[in-house]
């Protein structure tokens, strides 16, 4: 039995209504302990409902939800201790900051818990320290924060609850590379320090596969590939026919097979790249 | 969940309502609301009822969708028809459970209950309708130019009618947000649904600071990006949508003069003791 085990589901919002809309239908995968799995698709593609679904906040119509080998939606009870153990951060997650001072808005979670304050005191170091907040912006407003001190603040949020399962839902949205790299960063410390589970969304196939185990690529509401991130790539024009940003390198890699050339179009970074044309420009030669 | 409110939302269609000016549109919604409250009998109010089930017929908007939004109000609703029951002590006593005292239930008390009832099914129709079929831009289009005779006054009709606008457009994009919100708190293990009422209203505040926060944002980009439209409520301002009255306006601004006139008529003369004409409220 998989750590996180998620059969056949499926989900519509507004059901019932003319404007049903089947966000999900049939999807199944499981997921190891200390994974680190990557989920991509196209916007729309129902990566967003899906996480909240493995934290009991969205309740499937069909199909079951795992973790541990329990039913996370069973009862009351365990959907909120769920919430606990596998920790979800939302799109966009420095918009839901609200306490007066940051340290106040990252104990939120660990109180909920019903932690003790040394505990909690602790635990809110802990989660600065990953997020690099240094320790005199803890007493600040979160509103008085730079964008991504916020974005960093929310994220620690989450972390504070040390959960078994980190979800983080686009995390590097709107930022530059440089803040991309950062909140990446973030993510492989927790990681070290905790030995968690990580699935990561995002729409840049370049960040998941320069960090995932593994790639879930959702279509239209459902598992489209499911596997290692060579897998998934040497898919690629697939996944450009889904509509995916692909690496450019990937873009190149593609089109030279569509020419004729004997290019494997599993090529996913620069380095890759050279090593590809390399060949192939050996082999011409090595023919001329 | 919170997404199924459907109040003044709006049903894009192509219907004979859809098509009606939405000026016409207002004032035929006021003048039935008018007919409704002057109902004294139960012929008019069933005239009312069957006007208000046509318009929906008219609109194709399906039953179900309508009766959702009715959903919301059962519990007035009901409550209203109960207290009406012991409103009134007319006719024939049905049910007086002890003698000395004063509470009993006659026919008369369960008459003005349906009626009642009735009449605020027929309202709650009437006024969703008018949301469920024109869109808030035409809505208030067509509300600025009602109004605009009150500018004789120095009444910023234009600006009262940008507000409403922008009001309207964003109930939808509030709703979305609280709704990502609570979902945010709930994931940091918020507690919405159990304790006591201090506790509930204590775990509202993760939820309305930040929505708060996000509307002044919002309001402040806003205000921003107009300005840098160079908008002006003030200055004369042609207009985009030109709105003429058509037929179908004319024909259903007769059958509602008709009902009104129906309500009065049949309240003020007295009709001759047959039970659809006895003035029940
Ligand atoms: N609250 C909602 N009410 C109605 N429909 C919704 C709601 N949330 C999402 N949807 C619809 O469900 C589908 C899946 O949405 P979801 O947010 O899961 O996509 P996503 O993959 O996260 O997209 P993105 O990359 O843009 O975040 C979409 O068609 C969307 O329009
Ligand atoms: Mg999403």
């Amino acid at each position: 039995m998989a750590f996180l085990e998620v059969k056949n589901i499926g989900y519509s919002y507004s059901k019932g209504t003319p404007f049903e809309i089947v966000a999900l239908h049939d999807c199944s995968f499981s997921v190891e302990k200390g994974e680190y799995v990557g989920v991509i698709g196209h916007t729309g593609s129902g990566k967003s409902t899906l996480m909240q679904m493995l934290n009991a906040l969205v309740k499937p119509d069909s199909g079951t939800v795992m973790l541990d080998g329990k039913d996370i939606n069973a009862d009351k009870e365990t959907a909120r201790d769920t919430r606990f153990r596998v920790g979800l951060c939302f799109q966009y997650p420095e918009y839901q900051l609200f306490e007066e001072t940051v340290r106040k808005d990252i104990a939120y979670g660990p109180t909920n818990m019903k932690l003790s304050a040394e505990e909690i005191e602790q635990r809110v170091q802990e989660s600065a320290q990953i997020v690099g907040l240094p320790p005199e912006l803890l007493d600040k407003s979160p509103f008085d924060l730079s964008g991504g001190e916020k974005r960093r603040a929310a994220i620690a949020g989450v972390m504070a609850m040390k959960p078994e399962v980190l979800i983080l839902d686009e995390p590097a949205a709107g930022l530059d590379p440089i803040g991309r790299k950062v909140i990446m960063d973030m993510i492989e410390k927790y990681r070290l320090a905790t030995g968690a589970t990580v699935l990561l969304v995002s729409h840049s196939m370049e960040t998941v596969a320069a960090v995932a185990d593994r790639i879930l690529v959702l279509n239209k509401g459902g598992i489209a590939m499911d596997g290692t991130v060579d897998e998934v790539f040497s898919r690629s024009d697939e996944l450009i026919a889904m509509g995916l940003d692909v690496p450019a390198v990937t873009r190149i890699a593609v089109r030279l097979k569509e020419k004729g050339l004997p290019v494997d179009p599993c090529v996913y970074s620069v380095p890759q790249a050279v090593s590809m044309l390399l060949k192939l420009i050996g082999k011409k030669e090595g023919t001329a | 969940m919170i997404r199924d409110i459907t109040i003044g939302q709006y049903f894009p269609g192509t219907s004979v309502i859809h098509k009606l000016d939405p000026r016409m549109k207002i004032i035929l919604t006021v003048l039935n609301i008018a007919s409704l409250f002057l109902c004294r009998n139960f012929f008019s109010l069933l005239l009312m009822l069957a006007i208000s089930v046509v318009w929906v017929l008219l609109s194709r908007i399906s039953f179900k969708t309508i009766l959702k939004g009715l959903k919301m109000i059962l519990v007035i609703l009901l409550f209203t028809a109960f207290l009406q029951i012991f409103y009134n002590d007319g006719g024939t006593v049905l049910w007086h459970p002890v003698e000395s005292w004063d509470f009993k239930i006659t026919t008369e008390g369960v008459f003005s209950a349906i009626f009642i009832a009735v009449r605020i099914v027929a309202l709650i129709l009437l006024s969703t309708l008018l949301t469920y079929t024109t869109s808030p831009t035409l809505l208030t289009d067509a509300i600025e130019r009602l109004l605009s005779p009150l500018k004789v006054f120095h009444i910023k009709v234009h600006s009262l009618a940008m507000m409403m606008t922008i009001a309207l457009r964003f109930i939808p994009t509030l709703i979305e947000e609280i709704d990502i919100i609570m979902s945010a708190q709930k994931a940091r293990g918020a507690d919405l649904e159990t304790g006591s009422l201090m506790q509930r209203a204590k775990a509202l505040v993760p939820i309305l600071v930040p929505l708060f926060v996000n509307s002044f944002r919002r309001a402040y980009e806003l205000a921003f990006a107009m300005e840098a439209r160079c908008y002006g409520g003030d200055g004369k301002r042609t207009r985009l949508r030109v709105m003429k009255l058509q037929g179908r306006d004319f024909a259903m601004l007769a059958i509602a003069l008709v009902c009104l006139a129906a309500a009065i008529v049949t309240s003020v003369v007295d009709m001759g003791g047959f039970f659809l004409f006895e003035k029940v409220i």
